[in-house]
């Protein structure tokens, strides 16, 4: 290979730029969990003293706890009904041949190319005409949607990877085809139906952009409740709740990475 | 035997699709058409009118203010996509030709700003960039500034933040083309004496074009849509129409504004991705017929 002037300068601006890359992409993260163990009053850097204060006074804040736990509650009930929609839509497109199949693959990715306003203001005129805004409805059915794209391309992605040799095996074994489903195809792709589950999950228990608004019950997600929060005051309450989020996903995504590899993870 | 099974294989799949279907059509395209039809209302403040005017869209374009916030956004969208591009297209592409092993951390760094809430990073930002932040310690503490720089609520810092946000799609989907790259191709350019800068503009720019392509629409329409970082970051100083629609929905009540605004930047981003689109289908074309002769 012909080394010259360019390739060095190619080589040393890209190890550059790579190294700015990723301190960016990890910086706000650390520096939130590193601000968030201050003693002080206010959000300072470098911190003043260390302590568990703020996080005392996340557990003994309502309005943070009440949104933590309608987070929770809504990303389980969204993961749970997204595999299921998202499982039998993917298994279909996948397994059986009929018109229009790519006009599907775009209405399932859909949801990624819709502004979130316009998907959060559709949806709270849609309920508020429906008089349903005070139930948990729009935040649900919102998230239900969003999570979508992630839990087909998931889906989509191990079933086609995975090998059809066991079903016809099983097939020629005279197993019907429910069983074969059962014993042998879920089995399978187990692996992508749990990462597509918590890809559901965090989704939804993340989502601020479209659950801006919508509020369940008089209730805010734990986004939206951080959102309005910081929207008026900043002090390091904000960083130990934001701490926490930050602990959960990072927990998600390493369970992820462990049970599809890091390769398909995106 | 015959006609149970072919009826069944209509039924099946129809049934198997039919949540997917439903849930889409009933809370994403039943919602934006409601938008839509809000949009032509005349009155503000009103849920239910009747009848059928362009006086928002009017108002929206006659007003100089309004188509200001409209060009500023999208000069914001680009500048974000384009500093995107520039710092993700290095990194994805040295992503896709590292080892399995060596890319775990690195692809876990990238996904996290990704899995986690735009309101933690947001911020994680205005620690960085507040006036008792990150940035302002290091400037006083080493005797460049005297005393603490303003730097949020300016357009340098969303535009920053949005960066940070939006990049990681770069640098994905630049990865995802890339893998499928096969190095063999950049040797036999390096083997015909062709230098990196070369190899990099006649092998594999054009062959990662797609993946340019799709990042860059993605986080150009993530940008536009924006409205948690130019409120958090930009404040009252820095207007994008993302946060001018939020404030007419939620402060205002104004809904047949709102609808308006949101379906001016529905189309206008769906514009400016089909055009992207078409640019780039057009010389992927051009590029197929001249290697064909």
């Amino acid at each position: 290979m012909r080394v010259d002037l360019i390739d060095r300068a190619m080589a040393a601006s890209g190890a550059a730029v790579r190294a700015i890359v990723y301190a960016m992409l990890a910086l706000p993260a650390l520096l939130v969990i590193v601000c968030s163990f201050t003693s002080g009053d206010s959000l300072n850097f470098p911190p003043t003293g260390f302590s568990m204060r703020w996080y005392r006074e996340v557990w003994q804040n309502e309005l943070f706890m009440t949104a933590l736990w309608t987070s929770t509650y809504i990303a389980v009930l969204v993961s749970t009904m997204a595999l299921a929609i998202g499982f039998a839509a993917a298994f279909a497109i996948n397994r059986f041949a009929f018109l229009g199949k790519g006009f599907l693959q775009a209405l399932a990715f859909s949801p990624l190319i819709i502004p979130a306003v316009v998907l959060g203001i559709g949806l709270l005129q849609l309920f508020a005409k429906l008089n349903l805004t005070q139930t948990i409805y729009p935040l649900l059915l919102g998230h239900l949607v969003l999570a979508i794209p992630y839990v087909m391309r998931t889906i989509l992605a191990s079933l086609s990877l995975h090998d059809r040799v066991l079903e016809e095996a099983a097939m020629n074994l005279r197993a019907s085809p429910l069983k074969v489903i059962r014993r042998i195809t879920l089995p399978l792709i187990l692996p992508g139906l749990l990462s597509a589950a918590i890809f559901a999950f965090v989704t939804s228990f993340g989502n601020v952009t479209v659950s801006a608004f919508l509020t369940y019950g008089g209730h805010v997600t734990l986004p939206v409740q951080i959102f309005t929060y910081v929207d008026t005051s900043y002090d390091p309450l904000v960083a130990a709740v934001s701490s926490l989020m930050i602990v959960i996903t990072l927990v998600i995504i390493l369970v992820i990475e462990r049970l599809i590899g890091a390769e398909r993870v995106v | 035997m015959e006609e149970p099974l072919a009826s069944r294989r209509v039924l099946t799949p129809a049934l198997l699709l039919a949540p997917m279907i439903l849930l889409l059509v009933l809370f994403l395209i039943v919602p934006t058409f409601g938008l839509l039809r809000a949009s032509f209302l005349s009155e503000s403040h009103l849920l239910d009118g009747s009848g059928f005017s362009l006086k928002q869209y009017i108002r929206f374009f006659s007003d100089s203010y309004y188509s200001s916030v409209l060009f500023e956004t999208f000069v914001d969208g680009i500048i974000v996509s384009l500093i995107c591009l520039g710092i993700g297209f290095p990194t994805g592409y040295s992503l896709a030709r590292l080892s399995p092993p060596a890319r775990r951390w690195r692809i876990i760094i990238v996904i996290m700003p990704l899995t986690l809430s735009l309101v933690v990073i947001v911020f994680g930002w205005l620690i960085i960039l507040g006036r008792n932040g990150v940035i302002n310690a290091l400037l006083l503490s080493s005797g460049i500034a005297s005393s603490p720089k303003q730097l949020l609520f300016s357009r340098p810092a969303v535009i920053t933040v949005l960066v940070q946000q939006f990049l990681p799609f770069m640098i994905l989907s630049v990865m995802s083309v890339v893998t499928q790259i096969d190095p063999v191709l950049e040797h036999a350019a390096a083997n015909l004496r062709a230098n990196r800068f070369a190899t990099f503009r006649k092998v594999v720019i054009p062959l990662a074009l797609p993946g340019i392509f799709a990042g860059f629409n993605l986080v150009f329409v993530l940008s536009i849509s924006a409205f948690i970082t130019p409120r958090l970051i930009g404040g009252n100083r820095v207007a994008m129409l993302g946060s001018l629609i939020y404030e007419r929905i939620m402060a205002e009540l104004n809904w047949p504004s709102g609808a308006a605004m949101a379906f001016i930047l529905l189309v206008s981003g769906l514009g400016v991705t089909a055009t992207l689109n078409a640019l780039a289908a057009s010389r992927l074309v051009r590029k197929g017929g001249r290697y064909a002769r």
